[in-house]
């Protein structure tokens, strides 16, 4: 009952709401184009977005290119003292730092994209 | 689109980046929040500026929107934020204007107007400081309700009502006064 109460005493409007109305109140701004203008900008944004994550992606892959290849083929030589010449005529066993760097170089791509993203 | 609910458009944004929905919520909502922004900033075109960049935040924050209160006050908070944020920087640009020794290009980018185009409207609001004006103007201006304005200003309904009236008392007091000055 008492909320009921309050509720009516605060639709209701004294005559000053009301002067206080009529001097601030103004009519409806026509849109003139203006939801259009801000959806073009959304959808400008939205390309920009899209195109920035595999340009970035791309300009840090050739930066990084060149420091991963010259880590994969120390890890290569790494590689070849650790297991014994022999090993190294199995034809499966060259692939195995190709492998290591692929993984290395997916994990780094994949945090690169997170780490832009956020 | 247009017999949609605000809050369905909204789910569609989120869930898709549905561009003709937000475009719907644009041409619903642009008359309250530039004319929000026109009284607040006291210039047209800085108002539309600020009500551009106001729906451009609600674009990427409107995941934020949980759609318990209305939508309208969930606007009207970005818009207030968008508005501080701008004033803030426009300061902070005076300032180092004022420091280089170009206050009159500083004085040009303020946010009132020149003395001579000063209306009864700005005399009105000047009397108040920001939070009442803004609380004012989303009021009588904007029509919303008191839990709009809580929900845009982050403060509690009573504080709203305390503001709207400290803010009626001050318009009273100072036009008696101006009354007897001229009188």
């Amino acid at each position: 009952m008492r909320s009921k109460i309050i509720n009516m005493a605060d639709a209701m409007k004294d005559a000053e709401d009301l002067v206080l109305e009529k001097l601030l109140g103004s009519e409806a701004i026509a849109d003139d184009g203006f939801s259009d203008r801000v959806v073009k900008k959304v959808r400008r944004r939205l390309w920009v977005r899209r195109l920035t994550l595999p340009i970035a992606a791309a300009i840090g892959l050739s930066i990084a290119a060149k420091p991963v290849l010259s880590l994969l083929e120390s890890l290569r030589g790494l590689l070849e003292t650790v297991v014994p010449a022999d090993a190294a005529a199995v034809p499966a066993l060259p692939s195995l730092p190709l492998l290591f760097g692929g993984a290395l170089l997916f994990v780094a791509v994949v945090a690169a994209v997170q780490l832009i993203e956020d | 689109m247009t017999d949609f609910h605000d809050n369905d458009l909204v789910a569609r944004v989120v869930a898709s980046g549905d561009t003709h929905a937000f475009g719907e919520l644009i041409r619903r909502h642009q008359s309250q929040v530039r004319n929000f922004l026109r009284k607040l900033a006291r210039d047209t075109e800085l108002a539309d500026d600020l009500a551009q960049d106001c729906f451009l935040h609600a674009w990427d924050k409107l995941r934020t929107y949980s759609g318990r209160g209305t939508f309208i006050g969930w606007l009207m908070k970005v818009a207030y934020t968008t508005f501080l944020q701008s004033k803030r920087k426009s300061k902070r640009y005076g300032e180092i204007l004022e420091e280089a020794g170009h206050l009159a290009d500083a004085e040009s980018r303020s946010y009132t107007e020149p003395v001579d185009e000063v209306t009864d409207l700005d005399k009105l609001l000047g009397v108040l400081n920001e939070e009442e004006r803004a609380v004012v103007v989303m009021s009588y201006a904007c029509g919303l309700s008191h839990r709009e304005i809580s929900e845009a200003t982050d403060q509690p309904v009573g504080t709203i009502k305390s503001l709207i009236f400290r803010a009626k008392e001050k318009i009273r007091t100072s036009f008696e006064i101006e009354d007897h000055k001229h009188g």
